[in-house]
């Protein structure tokens, strides 16, 4: 973490382009690395202390890993795709100074939400991520983009603030003395005093405030806005990593509520959400027109998709966290090769995109590939995860379940027909065959291999990481 | 301090959200702000008396710097800037605001809203009053069109959520609600940056006239 606060002063301090680029990539090779060894460390010991602040349990760890992976990525991906846009005067160096600075302080937030001990330090951190992406979605400064910006700030620190007044209602459980530290052992431990209609209303509370920044439907209107106008490296972060944080949090307080109300309470809202989301997402992609848009009402989808599997419970629980893994390297392909069509075609409205197959073929790969795996076609891992949820859905909630299936059905459709139209059809004028940056292509290509092996192979520590949050969770 | 100077206090609170939600002039919406602070800091003082723990000091003095001096000094600046005298219309015209104010006012002090208010019973009628403020806050954040007003509502419930925590007994450790006000004063930073964005790309702070995003 410590290395992410240094590249983030460096990169305010310096005027050299390539420190900052170099510096910022090394931070998120060292996290990889301690993610690594502490993931390895929890699957091998349990729950990873520092001081008395930090903490890493099985579900931290599976999160931490997918953040550093996202987050590496990210950065490597962002410097041939800034340069690029340097190069075409979209934008400056000041500007590319402040996308790497405010990169590191968001990876920073994330991994701080991950590891705080005490929910309102997670809260604070959370609230950070909010802070540092709200001028990355800005980025462009036109209209739209500030538009796309406000939105995410506005939806996102209401939610927020809800999610806070829902926190500090879990605390009513312990007796505070002129405000003692509390952590989420201290309320765990203290659940026989918690009060179950406070406890119930708390949980609305956290589920409203932290599903808006899952972007669970109702509070999802920010999602497409903010992720259409982000730079597309930004689209990988908020979908593939963001996301499993704010869905972390949901579970932290979910077991709590669990624990005091029973799991009854906390399935039904979280089948109403996920039906919800998988819903709404699959009725508006049919007619979507900008693909980014598109990807993010996927990502609606999944989140849906997700807190569906907790919802169900059982073996859907095992699924839901594999579906995390899988989605979140998922869109990291599908935003990336995204960002490599807005650098072709300069637009991101899918009736502008013709012949990505013949202009962009890896790229076009890449993003088929990516459209296949996240419709949850099979064999890749999605397809499975997409399976056993909705099999554990139909053993105690099968309307829930065959709504859901139909709604995916309808999913496949529309991304077929986007994606189809996109791949195919005349080249427009003025677009030049050919790749880009080699760097360009690299960090989508490890994922759909990362994906494709994880389809048919988990490492036994993950296996032992999923399994310890399936039996926790 | 006396209960009652206390449920006094609050009251006061409670009438500057209502205040909000029907002045016409943003001038007076920075004042209000500043005001509702300033009774925040007054319940904060009062714990510090309860508690005598010397860390609350800086988390008062924190408040008085950012909420009460700061926040309502970069909102004039920003309306002078702008000469945005006037605030944008609410969705809601003025009587059918106050009848939902009545009606949210009335839903926080129900049986429904029980568990929360009885958090602690003897302060009842305060916690019932905090979560009006709540809910209240949360109205003017929907009902109101204009971005400096939106920011004030989201600045107006994080007070309000404070007012509630401190009577509901929930006080964080000091470290952790200077976070919080850090927190805050990075948001009122950067919240004031996109209203001038907005000015700047839109020519007003009306909302709705953002209309760029559609699917």
């Amino acid at each position: 973490m410590a290395s992410f606060l240094l590249a983030a002063l460096i990169g305010l301090l310096t005027k050299r382009r390539n420190l900052i680029e170099f510096i910022s990539v090394g931070a998120s090779v060292i996290t990889l690395v301690a993610s690594v060894i502490i993931a390895l460390k929890v699957a091998s010991r349990g729950t990873y202390n520092l001081l008395s602040f930090f903490s890493i349990d099985s579900l931290g760890a599976i999160i931490i890993l997918i953040i550093a992976f996202i987050g590496l990525a990210t950065t490597v991906y962002s410097v041939p795709y800034l340069r690029q846009e340097v190069a075409k005067n979209i934008i400056g160096f000041r500007r590319v100074k402040q996308y790497f600075v405010l990169l590191n302080i968001f990876l920073l937030a994330m991994y701080l939400a991950v590891a705080a001990e005490s929910p309102v330090f997670a809260w604070i951190a959370i609230e950070a991520t909010t802070l540092s992406t709200a001028f990355l979605i800005s980025f462009y400064n036109k209209p739209s983009a500030i538009e796309g910006a406000w939105k995410y700030l506005i939806l996102n620190s209401l939610g927020l603030l809800l999610g806070f007044f829902g926190t500090l209602l879990y605390f009513t459980s312990i007796n505070l003395n002129s405000g003692d530290f509390v952590s989420w052992q201290s309320l765990m431990a203290n659940i026989s005093h918690f009060d179950p209609m406070v406890a119930k209303i708390a949980f609305i509370f956290v589920l409203i405030g932290y599903g808006t920044k899952v972007g669970l439907v109702p509070m999802h209107t920010w999602k497409p806005d903010a992720y259409s106008k982000a730079p597309a490296p930004l689209g990988a972060l908020l979908s593939g990593a963001l996301f499993p944080v704010a869905i972390m949090m949901i579970l932290k307080f979910k077991i709590i509520t669990d624990a005091t109300v029973g799991v009854l309470f906390s399935q039904q809202l979280l089948i109403i959400f996920g039906v919800l989301s998988v819903a709404v997402a699959a009725m508006i992609m049919y007619n979507s027109k900008n693909y980014k848009r598109l990807l993010a009402y996927s990502s609606i989808e999944n989140a849906g998709v997700v807190i569906l599997g907790f919802g169900f419970g059982g073996f859907g629980i095992y699924a839901a966290m594999l579906h995390l893994i899988y989605h979140s390297c998922v869109k990291a392909i599908l935003f990336f090769s995204s960002g490599n069509l807005l650098l072709k075609y300069n637009s991101a409205k899918i009736k502008n995109i013709k012949n990505a197959l013949g202009i962009l073929p890896i790229t076009s790969i890449l993003f088929i590939s990516g459209f296949l795996i996240v419709t949850g076609t099979p064999p890749f891992g999605i397809f499975l995860t997409k399976m056993y949820i909705l099999s554990s859905g139909f053993k105690n909630y099968p309307i829930a379940a065959i709504i859901t299936l139909f709604f995916m059905a309808i999913i496949f459709i529309s991304f077929l027909k986007h994606v189809s139209s996109m791949m195919y059809g005349e080249t427009p004028a003025g677009v030049e065959v050919g790749e880009g940056n080699k760097w360009l292509l690299i960090p989508p290509a490890i994922f759909l291999i990362l994906v494709v092996v994880l389809s048919f192979y988990i490492p036994p520590f993950l296996h032992t990481l999923i399994n310890d949050v399936a039996l926790h969770y | 301090m006396n209960i009652l100077f206390l449920q006094f206090l609050l009251d006061i609170f409670f009438l500057t959200i209502v205040f909000l939600h029907i002045t016409k002039k943003n001038f007076l919406v920075a004042i209000a702000y500043g005001v509702q602070s300033f009774v925040v800091l007054l319940i904060l003082l009062n714990s510090f008396w309860e508690t005598h723990n010397y860390y609350l000091l800086i988390v008062i003095v924190l408040t008085l710097v950012i909420k009460i001096i700061l926040a309502p000094l970069f909102f004039i600046r920003l309306i002078k800037k702008h000469a945005l005298i006037f605030s944008v219309n609410t969705y809601l015209n003025i009587p059918l605001t106050l009848i939902s104010i009545a009606a949210l006012t009335f839903m926080a002090h129900s049986q429904k809203f029980l568990p929360l208010t009885n958090i602690v019973p003897a302060n009842q009628a305060i916690l019932a009053l905090a979560l009006s403020s709540i809910f209240l806050s949360l109205f003017l954040i929907i009902n109101r069109k204009g971005a400096l007003s939106q920011i004030i509502s989201i600045l107006s419930l994080e007070n309000s959520i404070i007012a509630f925590i401190i009577f509901a007994g929930l006080e964080q450790s000091p470290a952790l609600q200077i976070g919080v006000i850090f927190n805050v004063f990075v948001w009122i930073a950067i919240a004031s940056v996109f209203v001038s964005m907005i000015y700047q790309h839109f020519g007003t702070l009306n909302v709705t006239s953002m209309k760029n995003l559609t699917d």
